[in-house]
């Protein structure tokens, strides 16, 4: 009789602590539901950054590297100008009529985006130390070589770096870029020119022999005169990350490019249609020798969107 | 009979101290009196009376439930009318003439569905537990005269509402509700502990194989209270059902009356500040070209104009040839506070919701919404 008292006695006791735990953990669920979100919302990095009200947003490209960035019929077209579209659109700006493109040239990027003349710039922009100090990244959006372009001509005369120092070839590049420093590492006498287009021109009219530059920007140019050029892989050794330069005082823009870049990252990696695999494909897809995949974007800030429910497979 | 003593009664384990009160109205029992036959008709009248009683008190208490369930929708469906028109008299009537009550009702119980179930979960497994703990003819505490005054029907529709609309997260909190609502006890699955106790491992089994990568990612992104809200409610699942002691009953049930109604009003403030009308930008465009974007509700569209109630307030006429294109947006309520999913399934969206994501995934927001 006393063990069955004592036996409900420890039931109610157990009822009791349940009871009390469920509804305890019942307000404590109540109290989390009316929390806000932790992280920060692409919303609230949006009315951070510098564009928050802009009614347009102004992006600096290439105007004159095909397959990158040029103007054909009126219309800007190219790898670069696509993923610029892309983060456009996903920052709020839709459509050709809120974007203002802005032309820059190889070695006025920087300063463009120091002066605010630009509120980004998707120019095959390569990441470096150096210009991390002056200027922020997101991406990198590409990997890339640096490659040499002959014309047809010099096809079997100049194929390697030691064909590069010789003094009777003239090598061009343009001013301001990573390969110029690369040549100047590895003592080639470079004649320096505002655009890689200035190069290409140069040599059509037999002033340059061979031009020196990232290998997206050549094969944009092979795509332009495929029976006069031909691409001679060499063996520089580096890798260009480009990436898209935001102003280093705008830091909730970049994590936003940043973040758009990865979530383009992601959809190619689950097997969807990309917006940058897009991009490849309808560009620089067919000119370039291997494929080429998105890269992963570096230093992606975990934001909060409205899109983070939705079903990941 | 009711719910309550249909369970207890068919407990094979001793039902503890308190057998289960009857519903029905039950005679008192009789007064011990000196006197023979005067005693006999007092007692009979004494019954008679105390039956009355109760059957008046049950009819009062399921009247006050009815009043309680129909009138609070109600209420809240036109109290939401005029904060939705920032409490412009004007533009309350516009909404007032523009918004049908069945819409009104529709969308309101869209929003709120999820607070309705989770104030009758709670009202009826907080009654079920206090019932189950008053024995005898004493005055039974209002959850308890309630949840004896509901048709089993609207119980089982509640917990098959809060089943549906609860988040993922939420929802294991039901298990110990519908436990101590039905008072269901483990000695009903089977009369050998031993079984009982395989048949209690392999379901909390089955639940924990389908939790681990959820539970995985909230130990990394140390979301305990996730943890917790996940695993332990079915835990107390196992213990809940059954009476409480005698000192608890009475605090239990005037505090729990007053916390249900403390929850209701606050957590009602959202609810009422909840929209009526779904969130749109409109671009609004003139002949020279120059476009606007206006955000806020669609109140109406006729031939000549579309009446917009502007997200930061004022109503907007815009003519209709003016209208150049028009996108549904999400609002900043809606964005996630968790980054966990349990299978998927996000854990802030309700079983409906993630069936609905599954029906259409891509969810692409305009960019017009930023």
């Amino acid at each position: 009789m006393r063990v069955h008292t004592s036996g409900s006695r420890l039931r109610s006791v157990a009822t009791t602590v349940a009871v009390a735990m469920t509804l305890l953990l019942a307000a404590a669920a109540g109290c989390d539901s009316q929390q806000e979100p932790e992280l920060p919302s692409v919303q609230e990095k949006l009315r951070e950054s510098h564009i928050w009200g802009q009614p347009t947003l102004r992006i600096g490209v290439a105007t004159n590297e095909p397959l990158l960035g040029e103007v054909r019929n009126g219309v800007r077209v190219g790898f670069d100008v696509e993923i610029a579209r892309y983060i456009a659109a996903s920052l709020g700006y839709e459509g050709d009529q809120r974007i203002e493109f802005v032309s820059v040239s190889t070695e006025d990027r920087i300063p463009a985006l120091q002066g605010g003349l630009v509120d980004f710039l998707v120019s095959s922009f390569s990441i470096t130390e150096e210009r991390k100090k002056l200027v922020s990244f997101a991406g990198p959006y590409f990997v890339t070589t640096q490659e040499v372009m002959v014309p047809t001509r010099h096809k079997n005369a100049i194929r390697t770096i030691e064909d590069l120092r010789d003094p009777n070839y003239k090598i061009c590049t343009s001013g301001g870029s990573t390969t110029e420093a690369e040549l100047e590492k590895h003592q080639i006498r470079t004649q320096v020119v505002k655009n890689v287009g200035n190069c290409v021109a140069g040599i059509r009219a037999g002033r340059y022999d061979a031009v020196s530059s990232d290998e997206t920007i050549l094969a944009g140019f092979l795509a332009r005169y495929p029976t006069e050029f031909e691409i001679v892989d060499m063996p520089f050794g580096t890798s260009e990350l480009l990436g898209v330069g935001v102003p280093i005082g705008d830091p909730a823009l970049r994590d936003l490019v940043a973040y758009f870049l990865d979530k383009s990252y992601q959809q190619g990696r689950n097997g969807q249609a990309s917006p940058w695999q897009t991009a490849y494909n309808r560009t620089l897809g067919p000119w370039l020798h291997a494929e080429k995949r998105q890269p992963q974007p570096l230093d992606v800030p975990k934001l909060v969107d409205f899109d983070d429910k939705a079903p990941r497979r | 009979m009711s719910r309550a003593a249909d369970a207890t009664t068919g407990d094979p384990e001793p039902a503890g101290p308190t057998p289960p009160a009857p519903r029905a109205p039950a005679p008192a029992p009789p007064l011990p009196t000196p006197s023979g036959e005067s005693s006999a008709i007092e007692s009979s009248r004494t019954a008679a009376d105390s039956g009355w009683d109760q059957v008046e008190r049950r009819a009062r208490a399921s009247q006050s439930f009815w009043t309680a369930v129909v009138g609070v929708p109600a209420i809240f469906s036109v109290l939401r009318l005029g904060v939705e028109a920032g409490g412009e008299l004007q533009t309350t009537l516009l909404l007032v003439a523009n918004v049908g009550p069945i819409n009104l009702l529709a969308g309101f119980l869209t929003t709120a569905a999820r607070l309705l179930s989770t104030a009758l979960v709670a009202v009826f497994a907080l009654g079920a537990v206090l019932a189950a703990s008053v024995r005898g003819p004493r005055r039974r505490p209002l959850f308890a005269r309630w949840v004896e005054a509901t048709p089993a029907w609207f119980v089982a529709a509640s917990f098959l509402t809060a089943l549906v609309t609860w988040p993922l997260l939420y929802l294991p909190l039901l298990v110990p509700a519908i436990v101590a609502a039905f008072q269901l006890r483990p000695g009903r699955l089977h009369e050998l502990l031993v079984v009982r106790a395989l048949l209690i491992g392999a379901v909390l089994a089955g639940y924990l194989w389908l939790l681990v990568p959820a539970l995985r990612d909230a130990w990394h992104q140390n979301e305990y209270l996730g943890i917790v809200l996940l695993v332990v409610p079915p835990l107390l699942g196992l213990f809940v059902a059954g009476p409480l002691p005698g000192v608890v009953v009475r605090p239990l049930a005037s505090l729990t009356q007053v916390a249900v109604l403390g929850v209701l009003v606050w957590a009602a403030l959202p609810v009422i500040s909840t929209p009526v009308l779904p969130l749109t930008v409109t671009t609004v465009g003139d002949d020279s070209g120059v476009t606007e974007e206006v955000r806020g509700h669609v109140v109406t569209t006729d031939d000549v104009n579309m009446v917009i109630l502007q997200e930061r307030g004022g109503v907007r006429y815009v003519p209709v040839e003016q209208v150049r294109a028009q996108v549904l947006c999400p609002s900043e309520e809606e964005l996630p506070r968790y980054q966990l999913r349990v299978r998927d399934f996000h854990v802030e969206d309700s079983l409906l919701e993630g069936l609905g994501r599954r029906v259409r995934p891509v969810h692409r927001i305009d960019a017009a919404c930023r």
